[in-house]
């Protein structure tokens, strides 16, 4: 019991702060720095326990208490890991980023801690309502994160997208359930598996529909091909540090419970494979054609960031069934997670009042004029991009190493091709920044040092990371 | 039979250690308040002394085991294994590498204390004790690797740290073209270095990479004639980069543009004589082919002789010193080529001393005048810096080879042993360079120090230099002056202590030609010294106008256009082509399908945009349509 409530405890932790947080919301002295503060201290303090027990290393299933409806595993840890330190940047580059932006209170920080919550009991559900919920919670605070700047026309535009597009395929998903339910007579993974392995899909037509439906509401949310086309424009609407979040948090979390999802059953996975297959390749080109065509640094970002879907679908095609670790999934996501919201802390203290900061050519001469924070946003670039010897190149060393592993060379050679082409945008970042003059004088920071402090140590994270070795 | 200890990793730790501190310090602190250049001075001398005393503690631990069993190794860690091939980042401590580790860092030390004063007032004070500290401590990774693997790693760092001092001045174009003519021609050599290390690995290195066990193999069939061959040469080519030999000897001279005290590291302690050790290592390999040898010999003595005529005609004082060091070397090669390695080495010894001293004194002078080199415009100077002049003369005898100076005994062996083994042309051309030698080392102290002073207002400013810079040169001059008794021949009554104490480390049979022999060479020397130096005097003793150049004299003045004709045959040659490729293949050849594939994608990306229409019903849209191909594809794949 006490180990399960340790395993418990990051997520109870979150929830309490998120509760916490917003009931101190309503005291006029609480101020919105005040609650940076505190949720930041919240996810610290998820994050170190979230560690202990990662390195007490002991994995209980929660047999007792969840009906198997919430499973620990190793996977789930280190996603929960990646989230919590996620929501812990995010909360302090989010206190910079309103030093010069002012539409802030403090039950922004409420809001990230919620979603945490729903990130981290995604990671763990194992059970097809629990996911739901899960995901609910996850999204409905990000609805409200996305949408934070009501007086801006953008950000209230691509509030309405995310939530219109996201009931869409939440309605997918719910759909999905029921004729999942309806063929295994359960929603527990572990259920559903047994069944798959006592009748085999093809017997059960409504079994294919159900998962087909299930995993088209996570491809949605992965921002996958052909359901990829909201990112752009909602990554560009959120104000810089929800966008990193997003992109970082909220991708963990999906990625770990598809993972979860798909090797319920060897059959499950197998089946699949050819229509993965298609999918990662066509999400890694069309991201990469859509980058390429951007002018505005976020939208770029939100673009990049649709090809590393795609990447992380080639690890998904590569599971092995029978011992999955996800250590290659997780690995990547860590990598990517260190290097994209260092980007997006980066930007919240160098975007400027309003985001004005914003296109390729704002950046220009930023080197000169800020010569630090310019060689850690090309570190963290170099990383995105798969450059050694930093966490990025590490990470799609493993995934192209899985994919071989698994067979699949086509694969394999299509994600070297893409991540060649995705030079072209990365690189571009680095030429504007050091080879061309600023046409204009560079305004003060944001007044608050945090945000640097939290992009040298990512900076650190992305060197860290690549040394951490794993076994694929 | 060896001995593991610990500790031999620390030596050059500590002046890497240092250099990283050092830079550090310097970049955190260059564009802000400066920190005050005692700081620097006192952690750049740190390291250097530190190795200097673990050297010491080397030596009394060899010096404790009987001879036949003086190694200890020191495997700090595996630096990498690749199939075969497992390389530790293993040191090796035996009688060669502690006498090379003794000197390097002793007269390490002397340049780096004497560098404070020289430096001082130097904007970038910081980064130049950096470097210096980097420099010795890649030396000292050459000296002290176990195998050829981490030697090349401290042949590299010397590589590069001499580029980085020898434009250290680089506000001065001409310094940078120096320092890139140094690195590229360094280059050259060490292609010559990395072949010859894969071909002796493809031979015998599968049993082991270090120098013990590549010893032990050595006999293995694998190791032909040929391939001894091939190795020994195109190590040698290295060695002729890095020590300054015929063909490529050309960067030494202009690697003047450095500071002084980066001149003195590079001639006495580092780098030259880098060459010449690592022959003396690989002495096993040698003593196998005497082609090999015989080869290395005679483009060392050529070598001697070509720098000897250089040097009778240079004007600038550190050049003079610089041919002075190619001719050494030429000499240290001999001696080595005739398998005298203990005699190579222990030239190198003196050498060391003699040569830092010299470079030291030419620094004081250069101090004192205010940055001038030429020696035309000194003279008289022996009244205003009695300490620098004395101590100028006494390396210069040892350089000319004066006995009982310490130059005079290591020549007088390396002399020796090419007559002993039948070398008659050898011996007779290091004898007239002998001559010569003396001859240019007194045409410049005459020139510099007696006479009437040629520029008056420079020698009115003219005064000794402070006491940091002149204790190194009183401490160099003991050195110049004793360190050959080290090695003093039976015929003096010594009982050569350095060659019993190398024997152990080199493969050399010393030969017994009897004492006839001996005294001719002795003899040979002395004369050769007594008419150079009468020479010298006759012409420039009571002071002398500047001489104009004609004739052969002005051809050699122009070091016969050896630079002009590397340039002309190998220079223009490659920048035309690369300039060709650049100009006409590349945007023509190459480029254009990478242009095009460029295009395509920005075409095909910005076409794409279109798709992004903004409106949540097409994007709902897409997400019907693409739902239906899937379904599609799903219902073809399951059937």
């Amino acid at each position: 019991m006490t180990n399960d409530l340790m395993l418990l405890m990051p997520l109870i932790i979150v929830g309490a702060g998120a509760i916490l947080l917003m009931i101190a919301s309503t005291y006029d002295k609480f101020t919105h720095e005040l609650a940076a503060y505190g949720s930041a201290g919240v996810f610290a303090v998820a994050f170190l326990v979230q560690l202990s027990s990662c390195i007490a290393g002991n994995v209980a299933p929660f047999s007792e208490v969840f009906n198997g409806i919430l499973v620990v595993s190793n996977f789930s840890k280190a996603a929960g890991l990646i989230i919590l330190a996620c929501g812990c940047f995010t909360a302090l580059s989010s206190q910079t980023y309103f030093r010069r932006n002012n539409f802030c209170s403090p039950e922004y920080y409420s809001l990230t801690a919620f979603a945490a919550a729903g990130m981290l009991l995604l990671t763990m559900a194992q059970e097809l309502i629990s996911v739901f919920i899960a995901l609910e919670i996850m999204s409905l605070a990000i609805y409200i994160l996305v949408g934070y700047d009501r007086k801006n026309v953008i950000s209230t535009e691509a509030v309405l997208k995310y939530l219109m597009l996201g009931a869409f395929a939440g309605a997918f998903f719910v759909m999905g359930s029921a004729l999942v339910y309806g063929a295994a007579g359960s929603t527990k993974f572990v259920k559903i598996g047994q069944y798959l392995a006592a009748n085999g899909m093809l017997h059960s037509p409504v079994m294919i529909g159900g998962a087909f439906f299930i995993m088209v509401a996570f491809l949605f949310k992965a921002a996958a091909f052909p359901f990829h086309a909201w990112v752009v424009d909602v990554y560009d609407g959120a104000s810089v540090p929800v966008t990193g979040y997003m992109a970082t948090a909220l991708k963990t979390a999906i990625f770990a419970v598809f993972a979860n999802f798909l090797v319920i059953d060897g059959a499950l996975q197998h089946k699949w494979i050819t229509f993965l297959f298609y999918i990662s390749v066509l999400t890694m080109f069309v991201g990469n054609l859509i980058a390429i065509g951007q002018q505005s640094l976020k939208r770029m970002l939100a673009a990049s960031g649709i090809v590393h879907s795609g990447y992380l679908l080639i690890a998904l095609v590569a599971v092995g069934t029978k011992d999955f670790t996800g250590s290659v999934i997780a690995f990547y996501l860590a990598a990517y997670a260190a290097s994209t919201l260092g980007i997006f802390t980066a930007l919240s203290y160098l975007g400027g009042t309003g985001e004005a900061r914003k296109t390729f050519d704002d950046f220009k001469g930023l080197a000169k004029a800020r010569p630090y924070s310019a060689a850690a946003i090309s570190i963290f670039l170099l990383s995105m991009a798969g450059i050694p010897p930093t966490a990025g190149f590490m990470g799609k060393f493993y995934i192209i190493t899985s994919a071989i592993d698994a067979g699949q060379i086509t694969l394999a050679v299509l994600g070297i091709v893409s991540s060649i082409i995705s030079m072209w945008y990365y690189l571009r970042l680095i030429i504007a920044m050091y080879f061309h003059e600023a046409s204009e004088q560079f305004d003060e920071p944001a007044p608050s040092s945090l945000a640097p402090v939290c992009t040298f140590i990512l900076v650190l994270c992305v060197f860290a990371i690549s040394l951490y070795p794993i076994a694929v | 039979m060896e001995q593991s200890v610990n500790y031999l990793g620390l030596i050059p730790l500590f002046p890497l250690l240092g250099a990283v501190l050092i830079g550090l310090l310097h970049v955190f602190t260059c564009n802000r308040t400066k920190l005050p250049e005692k700081v620097y001075g006192i952690l750049a001398c740190v390291g250097p002394v530190l190795s200097f005393v673990m050297a010491l503690k080397v030596f009394v631990a060899l010096k404790g085991l009987p001879p036949e069993s003086r190694f200890l190794v020191h495997k700090a860690f595996t630096w990498f294994s690749v199939g075969d091939l497992h390389i530790n980042m293993g040191f090796l401590a035996d009688p060669l590498s502690c006498l090379m580790l003794l000197f390097v860092t002793f007269i390490g030390s002397l340049i780096h204390i004497y560098s404070i004063g020289y430096m001082g007032g130097d904007k970038n004070y910081g980064k130049f004790f950096a470097y210096m500290n980097l420099f010795l401590g890649s030396m000292l990774v050459l000296v002290l690797g176990d195998g050829p693997v981490v030697m090349f790693v401290g042949w590299e760092g010397v590589g590069l740290c001499s580029y980085l001092l020898i434009s250290f001045y680089s506000e001065d174009r001409s310094n940078v073209l120096a320092g890139n003519k140094a690195f590229i021609v360094n280059r050259v050599g060490d292609l010559g270095f990395v072949l010859g290390m894969s071909f002796l690995f493809w031979a015998i290195g599968a049993q082991g990479f270090d120098y013990l066990s590549l010893k032990a193999h050595v006999n293995d069939p694998a190791m032909t004639q040929g391939v001894l061959l091939t190795v020994c040469l195109l190590l040698f080519v290295g060695a002729t980069g890095k020590s300054a030999q015929i063909p490529l000897y050309v960067w030494l001279p202009d690697a003047m543009a450095g500071p002084t005290p980066v001149s003195a590291l590079i001639h006495a302690a580092t780098m030259v004589t880098a060459g010449v050790y690592m022959v003396a290592r690989f002495s096993f390999l040698y003593a196998e082919v005497a082609l090999a040898g015989s080869i290395v010999a005679w483009v060392g003595i050529l070598t001697a002789l070509l720098a000897a005529i250089f040097g009778m005609f240079q004007e600038d004082i550190k050049k003079v010193l610089a041919y002075s060091t190619v001719s050494q070397l030429g000499y240290m090669f001999a001696g080595v080529g005739v398998a005298a390695y203990s005699a190579g080495i222990f030239h190198v010894f003196t050498h060391a001393f003699f040569k830092a001293l010299l470079f030291l004194g030419a620094g004081s002078v250069i101090y004192a005048l205010h940055h001038e080199q030429n020696i035309w415009k000194m003279g008289g100077l022996k009244n205003k810096m009695p300490k620098t002049y004395v101590t100028m003369v006494i390396g210069a005898l040892a350089l000319a080879g004066c006995p009982p100076f310490s130059g005079f005994f290591s020549k007088d062996e390396i002399l020796y042993s090419a007559l002993a083994t039948g070398h008659f042309g050898i011996w007779a051309v290091g004898v007239l360079v002998a001559g010569m030698t003396a001859y240019y080392t007194f045409r410049m102290i005459f020139v510099v120090f007696h006479g009437e002073p040629r520029d008056h207002h420079a020698y009115e400013h003219a005064q000794e230099s402070p006491a940091v810079m002149t204790v190194p040169l009183i401490i160099l001059a003991v050195g110049a002056l004793f360190a050959g008794l080290l090695n003093l021949p039976a015929i003096f009554g010594g009982d050569q202590i350095v060659s019993h104490w190398l024997a152990p480390s080199v493969t050399e049979h010393h030969p017994h030609a009897g004492v006839f022999i001996e005294i001719l060479a002795i003899g040979a020397s002395v004369v050769a010294f007594a008419i150079g130096i009468k020479i010298a005097y006759a012409k420039f003793g009571k002071g002398a106008p500047e001489p104009s150049f004609t004739g052969f004299a002005d051809f050699a003045y122009h070091k016969f256009y050896v630079d002009e004709l590397y340039d002309k045959v190998i220079v223009q040659p490659y920048k035309a082509i690369g300039s060709s490729i650049w100009k006409v293949i590349e945007p023509n050849v190459t480029d254009a399908p990478v242009k095009g594939v460029a295009r395509l994608y920005m075409v095909l990306g910005t076409a794409f945009k279109v798709f992004q229409v903004g409106y949540v019903r097409v994007y709902a849209l897409y997400m019907v349509l693409g739902l239906s191909l899937m379904s599609l594809l799903l219902s073809q794949s399951l059937n």
